[in-house]
């Protein structure tokens, strides 16, 4: 069936009657750029964090609607907050990552000392479903002589 | 407070599109493409979208004018999470399946109308006191798609019937809103590519 065009409109862009001093024209426009580099830089931390979530506050919302300056404000202050968060809970995580890969390092040198210890991958912060433990080489007979090696599973379980 | 839309945003506006749509049962040829893409997006390209252009463009605006889009995505991300839970783009109907097809080839949203209902040029602008969509009252300032007769739908929301595109439509209008920092060619093409799908060319 042959696409019939009838019609074809390019709307043009709005007016410019803001109608505003100069003075708050110029700081909605500086907040609104200040709004879409944090919402660029909390992007980033979303996916810096992925596979994890980043659980942020919920911002409140009454949209879509032209926001006051003292909305455009109370947005730019939220999105500070919650960057502030993202930021805090990547620098957490990866703390946590260095321990687990340090104890990781003790575990290989010396694996009797840490009888029965798991490590994720994830833990880790390496993708996959393997875990590193220490387990007794031989089963119970490696238990008995403390033969204790550290093993890595082998990964996620297939589809079913 | 319309009038002050073009300075706190400039770029902007609503591009429209005619087509027409006498089948309305799927397209195989729509359908492929619509399965090939699903096999664009896994759950970490999902989350890297958003700092691509033109979603990233969006997200912006959707900040700037008070809707917060964590909790609720833009099109696109909303259409990529939705190929996420339901395992693929599962075929709906023509009309359905050009506009999903112009949105995953493009991030631009377009809606689709019954161009006997609604006529161009299309608008956008703040809702006036009293004003009434879909049967329901707005708030006053709440950005709409306007045609010069009648308010259409809420910004970023699907249009209820009876203006929205039904199977009993034959003539469509294709909205496509594009917000700044989004370029005249991604609208050009999602219009392009919605009306393709929809009328078969």
């Amino acid at each position: 069936m042959a696409a019939l065009l009838i019609d074809h409109g390019v709307g043009s862009e709005l007016p410019a009657q803001l109608g505003l001093g100069s003075g708050e024209a110029a700081a909605r426009s500086t907040l609104r750029a200040q709004v879409a580099q944090l919402d660029r830089l909390l992007s980033a931390a979303a996916c810096e964090a992925f596979p994890d979530r980043l659980d942020l506050p919920v911002l409140p919302a009454r949209g879509p609607r032209l926001q006051s300056l003292g909305e455009l404000e109370l947005l730019r202050d939220a999105l500070i907050g919650s960057l502030r968060q993202a930021r805090e809970a990547l620098a957490t995580r990866e703390l946590e990552r260095t321990a687990a890969r340090e104890l990781l390092e003790q575990m290989l040198l010396d694996p009797a000392k840490y009888r029965r210890l798991r490590i994720a991958q994830s833990e880790l912060g390496v993708g996959g479903c393997g875990v590193w433990s220490v387990m007794p080489r031989l089963g119970p007979m490696g238990r008995l002589m403390g033969w204790w090696r550290v093993k890595l599973s082998s990964g996620c379980p297939l589809a079913a | 407070m319309s009038g002050g839309l073009g300075a706190e945003f400039p770029g902007l506006r609503a591009d429209w599109l005619c087509c027409q749509c006498r089948n309305h049962r799927c397209d195989s040829g729509v359908g492929e493409r619509l399965a090939r893409l699903a096999s664009r997006f896994s759950g970490r390209q999902a989350i890297e979208l958003r700092q691509q252009q033109v979603p990233a463009a969006y997200r912006s605006f959707f900040r700037q004018v008070g809707i917060d889009p964590d909790q609720h995505p833009t099109p696109i991300e909303q259409a990529v999470l939705g190929r996420l839970l339901s395992g693929g783009n599962l075929p709906q109907d023509r009309i359905s399946d050009g506009l999903l097809l112009a949105l995953l080839e493009t991030s631009v949203p377009v809606v689709a109308f019954d161009a006997a209902a609604v006529s161009s040029p299309i608008e956008i602008r703040a809702a006036e006191r009293g004003e009434v969509v879909a049967g329901l009252g707005v708030e006053p300032g709440t950005l709409l798609l306007a045609s010069a007769e009648q308010p259409l739908c809420q910004l970023f929301s699907p249009p209820a019937p009876p203006l929205s595109a039904g199977l009993e439509s034959e003539r469509l209008l294709l909205v496509a809103v594009i917000v700044p920092g989004v370029s005249a060619i991604a609208s050009d093409e999602a219009l392009t590519i919605a009306a393709a799908a929809i009328s078969g060319g």
